[in-house]
């Protein structure tokens, strides 16, 4: 039998790996986190509201509580006094996880290398997308959510627990 | 077995340890340069200001006319012609110049009022700009708020801002608290002025204008003046454990109390979690503090 020809069953069964389907409901509804610090939010809520939709790409239902959403988009100014309350809502939330850093505030600092900002948000939770700009528009954040999904897609569910299972040995 | 390298050679640089750290020490915005003048609005510092002008210019003047003496009987000596006499310079106008809005006396009859009411407590009144300011002794504050909320003339219902400033220059005070009041009945603004010393606990406002609340906690996050009789004074805006107070003409943008943030090594808590669990096991316990 040739390698490309489907069999009789495969005429009626689409097969797949567990992960690819995983993977696939994850990234096409991924829920972000309510959570503004500063003027990115504002973009954010841009991309929200009707005119980006970002309901389109499955990441439209911004849920009030950490204990509900996948996604925390730290858009905005990460201050000293912020830094331990963004650590903890990122414990609260479940596994699997990730973080876009919005803005050039979250990514490093941005404009105030000051006294009481925290030099990217990066310092204190693992960051899987940056998004520069000071604020990003909405088609940088929608841009680096697909980013996103793509990274999503291609992980496989043991990468994410490789590290944590070699680190603690 | 010995290093090959000519120990002449410049040593590369050590590559540094660990994630990327910020080098306050280096930093250029930690140098702190203090200012050398008291840039405080005042109508007594403004009307000693222009007598020295005044004076320095007449003193110039004076000096011209003995040089052109000295230089005119110098020239009759000598039977040569007599130099120019000077030229008294005058200040150009401009009419369509920008008018620096200079303190001028106190017109207004609420600050009269004040005056009267106060008498040897206020050390100062002037209009500015169209704003009233009255500046009284450091220990009178309170009653001078009394005043100017209590007073059926006056009516300032509101304490609507208060805040301090550094002035690291001036000799006799260190810092100076204004009290912007506001009269919502009237439509009036009043600003009421201390100057304290470093050290000094001037009485808090809240007793009469619960808004000070949060806003002398501000002044003390911001600058560590202490308000006697303030219910709560803790910092309001930074950590508790902050130290220095950052509106301090010598306190440098970066570096004095910045530190390095970094839990990221544990993702989600999940190391913290299976270290205790593991030491338990062993027989540990992590979660009693160190002595050092
Ligand atoms: S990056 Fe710019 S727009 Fe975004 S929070 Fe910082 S200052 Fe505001």
């Amino acid at each position: 039998m040739g390698v490309n020809s489907p069999t009789a069953l495969e005429h009626v069964l689409i097969t797949t790996k567990v992960e690819k389907v995983i993977n696939w409901a994850r990234a096409s509804s991924v829920w972000p986190m309510t959570f503004g610090l500063a003027c990115c939010a504002i973009e954010m809520m841009a991309a929200g509201a009707s005119r980006f939709d970002f309901d389109r790409f499955g990441a439209g239902i911004f849920r009030a509580t950490p204990r509900q959403s996948d996604l925390m988009i730290v858009a905005g100014t990460v201050t000293y006094k912020m830094a331990p309350v963004i650590k903890k809502l990122y414990d609260q939330m479940p596994e699997p996880k990730w973080v876009i850093a919005m803005g050039s505030c979250a990514t490093a600092g941005g404009p105030f290398d000051s006294y009481h900002t925290i030099q990217g948000v990066d310092k204190v939770i693992p960051v899987d997308v940056f998004i520069p700009g000071c604020p990003p528009r909405p088609e940088s954040l929608i841009y680096g959510f697909l980013k996103l999904q793509d990274k999503i897609m291609t992980s496989s569910i043991a990468d994410r627990y490789k590290e944590i299972f070699e680190e603690v040995g | 077995m010995t290093d090959p390298i000519d120990p002449q050679a410049p040593e590369a640089p050590e590559a540094p340890a660990g994630p990327y750290v910020y080098d306050y020490m280096a930093a250029p915005n930690r140098q702190v340069v203090l200012p050398k003048t008291v840039p405080l609005p005042s109508l007594r510092t403004y009307q000693a200001e222009v007598a020295a002008a005044a004076a320095a210019d007449e003193a110039k003047w004076q000096k011209q006319l003995a040089d052109f003496e000295v230089a005119k009987a110098k020239a009759e000596a000598e039977g040569k012609d007599a130099p120019k006499p000077p030229v008294r310079a005058v200040p150009r106008k401009d009419d369509n110049d920008l008018k620096t809005p200079w303190p001028t006396e106190a017109q207004d009859a609420d600050l009269l009022k004040l005056q009267e009411l106060l008498g040897g407590q206020v050390e100062e009144v002037f209009e500015q700009a169209g704003e009233r300011v009255c500046q009284v002794k450091k220990e009178a504050i309170l009653e001078a708020l009394k005043v100017c909320r209590d007073e059926p003339s006056l009516k300032y219902e509101m304490l609507a801002d208060q805040s301090a400033t550094h002035y690291p220059a001036a000799k006799d005070f260190a810092f100076s608290i204004v009290y912007h009041l506001t009269s919502v009945s009237r439509s009036r603004r009043l600003r009421l002025r201390i100057l304290v010393p470093e050290g000094f606990v001037p009485e808090s406002a809240c007793p009469l204008y619960p808004s000070a609340n949060w806003m002398e906690r501000e002044i003390y996050d911001m600058l560590g003046i202490r308000f006697a009789n303030h219910p709560d004074m803790t910092r309001i805006l930074c950590p508790e454990d902050w130290e220095g107070y950052p509106l301090r003409k010598e306190y440098p943008t970066v570096g004095l109390g910045q530190r390095d943030i970094d839990f990221r090594d544990d993702r989600g808590g999940v190391l913290n979690r299976l270290a205790m669990e593991k030491a338990g096991q062993m027989g540990i316990n992590l979660k009693q503090p160190k002595a050092d």
